[in-house]
């Protein structure tokens, strides 16, 4: 197996301005200094991980222990501040087709149907330098649409949609320009249970028949073992490769509940433990985490730690 | 607005029967499309109802109007407020010798020509202003000034230099309408949502495509909302400018029945105001909401 994507020591810094309370120098690593100097804050440092081609990587870690940050570098939305970020063998210098991210919030364009969400990555020239006209890019639409099991829902738009079918869109739309990679941020975090069980299972479906690189971050550490060949497991911040664990569990399509099979329960609990001490280190840091688009969805009540790895 | 909401609820019973129609015997059809009509009669006297309500202020004042001026008011007084039917028999008159045609499109012209003009300029410098940060921090404070300065104030300034022809009355109702459609552009810019934007490039849309296909679409319930604040503000100062000095509008057939005693027009002047501001804004809040369809959900939705 080839590695599809490399990260080499890769160290990421933001300059944290201090605000008119003492929440940025608490969250800085060299915050006890005065208030008004800018700290920096180590949101990953020296991670080294590499993912095969075709691979399904989870990744866990602390809330605030750099997930998104890692997803950024990884989609080119956001460079290293040392290091290298490779995908197949070369740098990546921003975002490009041969990548798509899925957001937590579902992030659709609610003024485009879901058809026209799906195929707003068509419209530009494609890789072989041609344009689809509309009625291509709407077929194409409409076929992805079907993948992700919403076919006759083209012409809906998002706010016509429950959470669930607005997140199977936007995975219909970043899977429709057919990108090599798949980067995955907390994508089932907002739904229910049941509607996350069904994508888990859809998601891991759609993996086997296109056979993409995915990397996929959760809180959730059964979903980390039900989805993932591997679990890499982050540390609290700053962000380290903590240990990479190898799920090895005989057959996810079998009638039975994996999630109660013996070597299910065993990953699981290995996963459990590397992460809870983990989470209680970044519990007595006391950080606040702020994510880049000022939202903070860990905090949102349910999809905490404890309520997924119940 | 209150007169779909009342009906809705009577309206989706009735659809929820619908379909039962279909698949049960012809007596339980016959009772279900008794039900049906009843339900329909429901949703007209629902609408009939919530109509006669909304009308009842208006009637009720026209009433006033009507009968007001001859019972309640001292005669002195009565001479300055005429009853609704003389007002309605001057409009009438004016109307027969196309008088009030020729002020309304004067009017007309002049607020047409100076909206569009500041719907246009106002439009392309915010998403400009938006769009280059620099250029807003430069510019910020000094159209906070200007767009504090009532329109009206100017208008002396407006009539020195450009007389009182139709330029300066263009130009004053392009200058009121400007403010409301170039800061509501500014601000539909700024808000757009970052998480989109954040979408928008991992999907690897160039900056051109990305104002195209992001911004501007997000802005645009917002620019809609300036744009309506405009057609009201450009109908106010045009009858004021009018007012102070014109030979045709509106605004100039309002004072001059007012200076030559004419009453009764002067009302029939002021009636033809508030039924021209009242178009103006049914059709650009109509405009609004036809491109806020996706927006109006989201409250109720998600
Ligand atoms: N743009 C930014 N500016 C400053 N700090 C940031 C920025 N983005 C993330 N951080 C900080 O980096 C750390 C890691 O954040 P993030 O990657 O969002 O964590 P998570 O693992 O929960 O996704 C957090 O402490 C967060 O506050
Ligand atoms: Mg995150």
């Amino acid at each position: 197996m080839t590695a599809k994507i490399s990260l080499r020591d890769v160290t990421k810094q933001f300059t944290v301005r201090p605000g008119k309370g003492s929440k940025a120098s608490t969250a800085g690593t060299a915050g006890t200094s005065g208030a008004k100097e800018p700290t920096t804050l180590t949101a990953l440092d020296s991670l080294s991980l590499d993912v095969h081609d075709g691979e399904f990587l989870t990744l866990v870690g602390p809330s605030g222990s750099g997930k998104t940050t890692l997803l950024d570098l990884l989609a080119g939305l956001s460079t290293p501040t040392s290091g290298e970020v490779l995908v197949d063998g070369q740098p990546v210098t921003g975002p490009g087709k041969d990548r798509a991210v899925v957001f937590q919030q579902y992030a659709l364009f609610p003024w485009r149907t879901a058809s026209a969400n799906v195929s707003i990555g068509l419209e530009g020239r494609g890789t072989d330098g041609r344009k689809l006209n509309r009625r291509e890019r709407a077929a194409k639409a409409s076929e992805y649409l079907k993948l992700v099991g919403l076919a006759g829902f083209e012409d809906r738009f998002p706010h016509e949609l429950s959470g669930g079918m607005k997140q199977r869109v936007a995975i219909a739309r970043s899977l429709a320009y057919e990108p090599d990679v798949l980067l995955m941020d907390e994508p089932f975090a907002a739904l229910d249970a049941q509607t996350r069980e069904q994508l888990q299972d859809e998601l891991l479906r759609i993996w086997r028949a296109t056979g993409k690189t995915i990397v996929f971050i959760t809180h959730g550490i059964d979903e980390a073992v039900y989805l993932g060949q591997r679990v890499a497991v982050l540390s609290a911040r700053p962000g380290r490769l903590k240990e990479i664990v190898d799920v090895d569990i005989p057959d996810r399509d079998g009638e039975d509940d994996i999630r109660s099979h013996p070597a299910f329960v065993e990953q699981r609990h290995k996963v459990w433990t590397l992460l809870h001490d983990e989470v209680r280190l970044a519990q007595d840091a006391g950080h606040r985490k702020i994510l880049p688009d000022g939202t903070a969805p860990d905090e949102v009540p349910g999809t905490t730690l404890e309520r997924s790895a119940a | 607005m209150t007169t779909t909401l009342a009906q809705q609820p009577a309206a989706s019973a009735a659809l929820k029967q619908a379909p039962a129609v279909g698949h049960s015997g012809p007596a339980e059809a016959g009772r279900r499309s008794t039900t049906a009509i009843l339900a329909f009669l429901r949703t007209a006297a629902a609408s009939a109802g919530s109509g006669l309500w909304k009308a009842a202020g208006i009637i009720a004042f026209l009433a006033l109007w009507e009968l007001g001026p001859t019972y309640l008011a001292s005669p002195s007084t009565r001479v300055f407020l005429p009853p609704l039917h003389e007002v309605l028999a001057a409009w009438g008159k004016l109307f027969e010798s196309g008088s009030i045609q020729t002020h309304l499109a004067a009017s007309l012209t002049r607020s047409v020509s100076g909206f569009g003009a500041a719907l246009v300029a106002g439009v392309s410098l915010g998403l400009l202003i938006a769009w280059y940060g620099r250029l807003n921090a430069v510019l910020n404070p000094l159209l906070e000034l200007f767009r504090n300065t009532a329109a009206l104030a100017l208008l002396p300034v407006f009539t020195l230099l450009l007389g009182i022809g139709e330029e300066s009355k263009i130009s004053i109702v392009a200058y009121a309408a400007f403010f409301p459609v170039l800061l509501n552009t500014i601000a539909g810019v700024k808000t757009v949502d970052p998480l989109l934007i954040r979408a928008a490039k991992s999907l690897g849309l160039s900056s051109l495509a990305l104002f195209r296909k992001v911004i501007l679409p997000s802005a645009v319930p917002t620019i809609f909302t300036g744009i309506r604040m405009a057609g009201t503000a450009s109908i106010l100062v045009l009858i004021a400018a009018e007012m102070v000095g014109a030979k045709a509008g509106l605004g100039y057939l309002i004072v001059n029945a007012q200076s030559s005693f004419l009453i009764p027009d002067m009302y029939a002047g002021i009636l033809t105001v508030s039924l021209l501001g009242l178009a103006v804004n049914f059709l650009l809040v109509a405009l609004e909401r036809h491109f806020s369809r996706w927006r109006t959900a989201v409250g109720s939705g998600s």
